[in-house]
């Protein structure tokens, strides 16, 4: 009895060891900033110049406009960029796992691609694809589709669907290397069994894929609904927030408050836990509704 | 295809891994050198060509008393300045900050009131200035003392093509000390001769109206009360941009590169900002000898206004938490406060004009600029600048301006121009906390 403890108690210990250091690394560097900022939140005051104001932070985010625009536009490209580029990158991953397919390691490697690209440089050059005299422009008028050109991002909608095709471009691939590895631990033989009950692709896709796929589709939608949440290259460089602060994400609208103007620190964090609520809120609710077993 | 697929995997992570180390390493280069030794001086700046090049002449010309005097110059963008600047004050790390910085006067106020102890008053400090243009001294004074060394002007200028000019029947001249209505009823007949637009601008950006609002001598702000819905000038100036973009003589681009863009490849002919902008307008070499440069409209029946205006703009501000306060006083006072030879070496190649009144004497400013069709433009310039209106651009300049871009954008897309002014007013309130 008292040498199994021992033996229970030395290999804790030594587990205990191990993942000391990366948990002391994660207190320090990540929980640490956490609950200052926390404190933080419910200070107020411009620059060094702080006092202790209770929930005023909080209760001044329901007055605050420009918040709500924000959080208007992020939840815009959340509803309508995350259903999108999951639903493609499936498909995608569905073709690319075909074993008929040829040249499939290249497929592969060109739509993963963009996700290596630097969030700045691809935003820089959507910027200039989507220009009054760029690339989209001169293609819809070459082939009469327009006949004047779209000035794409300094009007309001066109600007959010540039950010929602940028967003698409950037991260279906890497969504797809998830929904690939998962589509490799699905047994062919299930594929064949269906097939010979005449089922058709898509009956396969709806009956096996996707509820197989199930753990993945939950696991990206989440990665994904929080990447959305926290979005900040992409406008800062696509549009800087403009036209009119109609493409602005929540995130830029954070650092604004503590770089562009006047530094509210205190204000800034509590936008900050305002999206921490969210995101957990919704990874909670897909948790509970993604997972009936 | 597993093995692929963690090929791929692994690919990916040193692909990521790269990039993190790149920008790693770029952290390490910003942060080094911040301590100087006794006779060293540290100096944040952001432009090779321009505000750097300046500063290590600077540095020659004061090493020639001075021969133990060294200078470092780390190369830091206007944005990084900004937010090093915040995160080191606020966090108490004042070690990581240099010496000397630049500031944009657009955000010296701001900073200056937010951190006073961290600038240095310069106002008794021995440097004279009542020899620099006095609207400069003004954007760098806060609660009456003066924490910077102006440094470029931003004095506003109309730069036009005078050969698309003379297709149409004009001359420069036919632009000089005129009204906005006057240069709208100019342009249209260009446009309708010629088929090329004068101007263009950023869409979205308010420099052009805070350019015509400064040239009334008023500003969003009346002492510490907002004058924004009620401010003459303002509604006078929003009327100009909406009738400049809404009768085409102005085209709307979306970012910088596009706007430097319009003038370089001569769909536009003409520039209309701070006279900062006349090296981006020699950028083509072809267009030489076409250009020439005369003074900005000015706002139709409204008081105190006049042909002359700044936009942008920089100072060099000492830091309180220097070891070396006394040297860089001394450093910025016998060189950007006191040396003829320094703007005189500097103005050919970075075209850096000066706000200090004697540079104007330097001979260089007497140069016939041969892409200015042998027009004396740095002399004109500093004639231009003596003449712009003081204005404080205040604590709360960026929230303004960005919320009259905003308003701006919504009047051209139809909004009624009251309600957008009050909204932006509403917005510029809040974010004040009020």
């Amino acid at each position: 009895m008292n040498a199994r403890f021992k033996t229970k108690f030395k290999l804790s210990t030594i587990g205990w060891i191990f993942i000391l250091p990366a948990t002391l690394l994660l207190l320090l560097t990540k929980f640490w900033p956490i609950i200052r900022a926390l404190v933080l939140s419910f200070q107020s005051g411009v620059g060094l110049n702080t006092s202790f104001v209770g929930a005023k932070n909080y209760i001044r985010m329901l007055h605050d406009n420009l918040l709500h625009t924000s959080i208007f536009n992020t939840f815009f490209y959340l509803l309508l960029q995350v259903p999108i580029m999951l639903i493609i990158a499936i498909i995608l991953a569905v073709i690319l796992n075909d074993s008929r397919l040829k040249l499939k390691g290249f497929f592969r490697t060109a739509i993963f691609l963009p996700c290596a690209t630097s969030l700045v440089s691809y935003a820089i050059i959507f910027r200039s694809l989507f220009a009054r005299d760029g690339f989209i422009n001169l293609i819809l008028m070459k082939t009469n589709i327009i006949n004047n050109p779209i000035n794409w991002l300094s009007s309001p909608w066109p600007a959010r669907i540039v950010i929602i095709i940028a967003l698409t471009w950037r991260w279906t691939g890497y969504n797809m290397i998830f929904y690939l590895a998962g589509l490799q631990s699905i047994d062919p033989s299930i594929y064949e069994a269906a097939k010979i009950d005449g089922a058709s692709a898509f009956t396969s896709l709806r009956k096996i894929t996707i509820p197989l796929l199930k753990p993945m589709i939950l696991l990206t939608s989440i990665t994904s609904i929080s990447g959305t949440l926290q979005l900040f290259d992409e406008t800062k460089n696509l549009t800087n927030g403009g036209p009119a602060n109609s493409t602005i994400s929540i995130s830029q609208y954070i650092y604004n408050l503590s770089f562009a103007y006047s530094p509210q620190f205190g204000y800034a964090a509590a936008v900050s836990f305002l999206v921490l609520i969210m995101v957990a809120i919704l990874s909670f609710t897909q948790m509970k509704v993604g997972d009936r077993r | 295809m597993k093995r692929k697929l963690s090929v791929l995997l692994i690919v990916a992570m040193l692909v990521t891994m790269l990039g993190s180390c790149g920008t790693a390493s770029n952290n390490k280069g910003g942060k080094n050198n911040s301590k100087s030794s006794g006779n060293a001086l540290t100096v944040w700046c952001w432009d090779k060509n321009f505000n750097i090049y300046a500063m290590n002449e600077a540095a020659k010309i004061y090493q020639k008393d001075h021969p133990d005097f060294k200078l470092n110059v780390v190369e830091t963008p206007w944005d990084d300045v900004q937010t090093k600047l915040t995160t080191a004050v606020t966090s108490g790390q004042t070690g990581t900050l240099p010496d000397i910085l630049l500031m944009q006067d657009n955000a010296l106020a701001k900073n200056i009131t937010n951190y006073p102890k961290t600038f240095v008053d310069l106002t008794n400090s021995g440097i004279d200035f009542s020899k620099f243009a006095q609207y400069k001294v003004a954007l760098s004074t806060v609660n009456s003392k003066v924490y910077g060394v102006p440094f470029d002007s931003g004095t506003a200028v109309t730069a036009l093509r005078t050969d698309v000019l003379q297709k149409a029947g004009y001359t420069i001249n036919d632009f000089k000390n005129i009204t906005w209505s006057r240069f709208i009823e100019i342009a249209k007949d260009v446009l309708k001769k010629t088929n090329i637009p004068l101007l263009s601008s950023q869409a979205g950006s308010p420099d052009l109206v805070m350019m015509m609002l400064q040239s009334a001598g008023t500003w969003t702000f009346k002492g510490d009360k907002l004058y924004i819905s009620d401010n003459p000038a303002l509604l006078k100036a929003i009327d100009v941009y909406v009738e400049l973009v809404k009768s085409k003589v102005l085209v709307e681009v979306n970012n910088w590169d596009q706007y430097v863009g319009t003038f370089n490849t001569g769909k536009v002919a003409g520039a209309m900002t701070g006279c900062w902008i006349l090296a981006s307008v020699q950028a083509n070499k072809d267009q030489k000898g076409k250009w020439a440069v005369t003074n900005i409209p000015k706002l139709d029946g409204i008081e105190n206004a006049t042909n002359y205006s700044s936009v942008g703009g920089s100072s060099w501000l000492v830091l309180s938490t220097s070891k070396n306060k006394d040297l860089a006083i001394d450093f910025l006072g016998k060189t950007f406060a006191g040396s003829t030879e320094l703007y005189n070496t500097i103005l050919p190649t970075s075209s850096a004009i000066a706000t200090w009144g004697p540079a104007g004497t330097g001979s260089n400013y007497e140069i016939a600029h041969e892409f200015f069709e042998g027009q004396k433009i740095f002399q004109d310039i500093v004639e231009y600048g003596k003449n712009v209106p003081k204005v404080s651009y205040g604590v709360y300049n960026y929230e303004a301006r960005d919320a009259i871009g905003t308003a701006i954008t919504k009047i051209i897309s139809g909004t009624d121009k009251a309600a957008a002014l009050k909204e932006a007013e509403s917005t510029v309130k809040f974010q004040m906390g009020k």
